[in-house]
């Protein structure tokens, strides 16, 4: 059981990363390639604060969050109304400029040394407990997540933000002032990336610039991609397949010789790529498919098979 | 002096990279992360030659840069016209070229582990350039950059596959109907960029070492000098190419890393900022004219 | 600025007056090309008004200078309204929608992600609704907005209203009507009726000559379908070259030689 709980935890990370980047990219159209720039933000913030200075856990993730969240807001403020090619390069660009920052700037951050140790949020006297409970908070956020997700397809500011991903000039033509909303949104979940990095600086304890790599976004990515962009469930199900199988399944139950055991990252982000490929060539909408098409209250939900052709 | 020097002569495998870069841009349209992977290939094709099976360097750069364009029109014709036919966005695109580009990458390093590799090359011969000291490989990488760039464009501008590759680039549809073979030319270019790829990524290696990453610390470099540079043309795209590339080299031989990064986001999106203020009403900022 | 509810006039006053847009000295060129090149134009005086004109007259990019889709090389477009004056050309497109001024578009727009009746509900939600935070049910805005689009609904016919638009008219009807559901107080129509079925061209009309009575709606139409000009519009502006050349009645605009060469000659030969 014990052995369960970090791979756990990491993976409950993952999926909180891939609701917000299905809220960014499946809802509204911003293409975040540099989602481990937010995240790595947010966990070195948390790390540095609570390590260097003392600063209460609490207290450090919530200056994280308040950072991340300006500095999402500063670059959104310069990038979003340009093209979504030139966003993809520019958030990629900046996970990058986090990267190096971390790497170099070594008097805060005691760069490839490692910065450590980050506790736990809270402790009740008994580790293994408090890891399990730990455990229990992260899925209850991720769970919080899926539900503002869920709640959003069916109010008025998901039916906006879909109608910005879909023709953003036909959004502006009703007053809607799009790049005012796509700012304010990309804030906030940025900002919640740069939460989720924080809690993710105390689940690894030892924060390395090696956690901050281009890696960790392509995990999301092909996790929210393999399991459907638009729907809310996408990442969930692309997290299981993804990180699930490697990480728990097979990191935990299968008895992989020795000599491969090495190579295991490494074919991991190998099958990785090969999935991404085949998810877009032959499923580009990913497993879960399209949005389901009704909301709730239809009478007329058989109907609705024939205008879809 | 000595910087701004040694920053040109660096800047030649770079500019071959860039035009190699360029080349699929403007006639597919999407920016291939993968061509990351294009540059390593060259350099592991080079290695494999010379190094392992004890090939001069010289007579192995040449079935190295085929075997990298080669394996450049591969990955177009398995990956990237399938994706193209069926549709596939512009966004999308990308990110099966990341894919692509992971795939590769990590196939790399299961083969060849993480080890750095060096090239066997004897004696290399020093030359004094204005007073500062260069060897005889910088100098083959300056004139191979200045013959790629001059074959891109005589390819583009002089010939008749040229005329199809513009036309191509314009509208692929209209193409088609008009006769063209949009797979003929379409691999020729593909591997014509991999030949500069490869070029660009062995001669990166001889300048420090070889290892997975060479390519992939490289390409985003390489897409945002690119994109600064604009790309109007193909003839446009080669100055564009020339000079980021020379800049981008002489910026990194300035400044570590993380200044000459913040500094180029900062370009880019001052330039693609500019460009959509200049241009308004047109639709794409980066696109072809 | 961002008042999108109109006051309603008693049924019967004139509509003349209340609200026009002035354009001066208004021009724009593409490459060397001329598009519009307006010294001085009223628009909005009557009721419904009408823009016609021969193919690449500048009617469309006219309406697209009102909306700032496209920004004037010079010149300026103030909107006159009970509020006040106000410069078009210094507000963004969606801050001039909610200002009340609104275009229908020529070529088919849609949102592909949303229902018929999630658009409709799109155009009615306000910066008050649209709140990242606001995902609870919210029941008061959801009886309002249904019973607003309800009439509609009762008037025009989709195939299914909880799924996506099908056809190219049900497309352009639904354009209209997310314009209409924004209670528009300046609506720029460009060729509403192409790709519409005529029963639904003669309901759309009905409907906007009933707005335009019953409210202080302002209505400038862009058509090819001249029939439907002379009989609906109180006032047309006839355009070629970008220029305004002619404007009056639909009688005094039928009768002259000008207009009868420069474009009725081609489409009613």
């Amino acid at each position: 059981m014990n052995a369960l709980v970090f791979p756990l935890q990491g993976l409950t990370i993952i999926v909180c990363l891939g609701v917000l980047l299905h809220l960014q990219f499946g809802r509204t159209g911003i293409v975040n390639f540099g989602v481990v720039g937010f995240s790595g933000l947010g966990m070195y913030t948390t790390g540095i604060l609570v390590v260097n200075y003392e600063v209460p856990f609490a207290l450090a993730l919530l200056i994280a969050t308040a950072l991340t969240g300006l500095v999402a807001f500063l670059l959104g403020l310069l990038i979003l109304n340009l093209e979504s090619e030139a966003v993809l390069v520019a958030t990629l660009a900046f996970s990058t400029i986090v990267f190096y920052l971390v790497t170099s700037e070594s008097w805060l951050t005691e760069g490839v040394v490692g910065l450590g140790t980050v506790p736990r949020p809270f402790d009740v006297g008994d580790t293994s407990t408090s890891q399990l409970l730990f455990l229990l908070v992260l899925v209850a956020i991720a769970a919080a997540l899926l539900v503002y997700a869920a709640r959003l397809q069916h109010a008025p500011y998901g039916r906006l933000l879909f109608s910005i991903q879909d023709n953003e000039t036909l959004s502006r033509s009703l007053g809607k002032p799009t790049f005012r909303h796509k700012l304010v949104f990309f804030t906030v979940t940025c900002a919640a990336m740069g939460a989720i990095g924080g809690l993710d600086a105390s689940v690894n304890q030892f924060l390395v610039p090696r956690l901050l790599t281009a890696d960790l976004t392509f995990v999301v990515w092909i996790a929210l991609v393999l399991g459907g962009r638009k729907r809310v469930f996408g990442a969930v199900l692309g997290t299981l397949l993804t990180v699930g199988i490697f990480d728990i399944v097979i990191e935990l139950y299968v008895d992989v010789p020795r000599e491969f055991a090495q190579q295991l990252p490494n074919v991991q982000l190998m099958l990785f790529g090969l999935t991404l490929i085949l998810v877009i060539l032959f499923r580009p909408q990913g497993l879960l498919g399209e949005r389901r098409r009704k909301p709730q209250d239809s009478p007329t939900a058989e109907s609705r098979k024939k205008v879809q052709a | 002096m000595d910087t701004l020097i040694i920053g040109l002569i660096e800047a030649a495998p770079l500019v071959l990279a860039a035009i190699g870069f360029t080349l699929i841009y403007y006639l597919n349209g999407f920016i291939n992360v993968a061509y990351a992977e294009t540059v390593t290939s060259g350099a592991y094709f080079a290695i494999l030659f010379n190094s392992i099976l004890g090939l001069n360097f010289y007579a192995a750069i040449v079935p190295a840069a085929l075997l990298a364009g080669a394996l450049s029109a591969l990955t177009y014709v398995a990956v990237f016209r399938p994706a193209l036919r069926r549709g596939v966005g512009k966004i999308e695109m990308i990110v099966l070229s990341v894919g692509l580009s992971f795939l590769m990458r990590h196939a790399v390093r299961l083969f060849f582990g993480v080890d750095l590799y060096l090239f066997d090359i004897t004696d290399p011969s020093y030359l004094s350039v204005f007073g500062t000291g260069v060897t005889s490989a910088q100098i083959w990488a300056m004139v191979l950059a200045v013959l790629i760039a001059v074959g891109a464009y005589l390819l583009t501008y002089k010939t008749t596959y040229g005329q199809q590759i513009r036309g191509l680039a314009s509208n692929a549809d209209l193409a088609a109907t008009s006769g063209i073979d949009p797979t003929k030319t379409s691999v020729l270019v593909w591997f014509v960029s991999g030949v500069a790829g490869g070029l660009a990524g062995i001669f990166i290696g001889v300048f420090s070492f070889v290892d997975y990453t060479l390519g992939w610390n490289l390409i985003l470099i390489i897409i945002m000098v690119t994109i600064i540079g604009g790309i109007g043309s193909v003839r446009g795209a080669l100055v564009a190419g020339a000079a980021t590339g020379i800049a981008t080299a002489v910026l990194t031989n300035l400044s570590d890393p993380l200044y000459a990064q913040v500094f180029l986001l900062l370009l880019f999106i001052a330039v693609l900022r500019f460009r959509a203020a200049a241009a308004r009403s047109v639709k794409t900022l980066m696109a072809r004219s | 600025m961002t008042g999108a509810s109109s006051a309603t006039r008693p049924p019967g006053s004139p509509a003349a007056g209340a609200k026009t847009l002035h354009l001066h000295d208004v021009h724009k060129h593409y490459g060397g090309r001329t598009v519009v090149d307006i010294d001085d134009l009223v628009l909005g005086a009557h009721g419904i008004e009408g823009l016609i004109g021969p193919n690449g007259a500048g009617k469309t990019t006219l309406m697209k200078l009102i909306t700032h889709v496209v920004s004037p090389d010079r010149g300026r477009i103030e909107y006159h309204s009970p509020d006040g004056t106000v410069l078009l050309t210094q507000h963004s497109p969606d801050a001039i929608a909610r200002m009340g001024v609104v275009k229908t578009n020529q070529v088919i727009q849609d949102f592909e992600s949303l229902t018929i009746r999630e658009s409709l509900l799109l155009s009615l939600a306000g910066a008050e609704q649209e709140k990242f935070y606001k995902v609870l049910r919210d029941k008061a805005f959801l009886r309002r907005a249904d019973q607003e689009i309800d009439e509609y609904l009762d008037i025009f016919t989709f195939q299914d209203p909880d799924g996506r638009a099908g056809s190219a008219g049900e497309k352009k009807l639904l354009d209209i009507l997310r314009c209409l559901l924004l209670k528009p107080r300046f609506l720029l129509m460009d060729e509403p009726t192409a790709g519409l079925p005529q029963e639904e061209t003669d309901k759309v009309m009905e409907l906007m000559r009933t707005k335009t009575q019953e409210t202080d709606l302002s209505i400038l139409i862009i058509e090819h379908d001249l029939d439907l000009i002379w009989g609906t519009c109180e006032f047309v502006h006839f355009m070629a070259e970008g220029e305004i050349l002619l404007q009056g009645t639909p009688s005094d605009v039928r009768s002259n030689a000008t207009v009868a060469e420069k474009y009725l000659g081609a489409s009613h030969a």
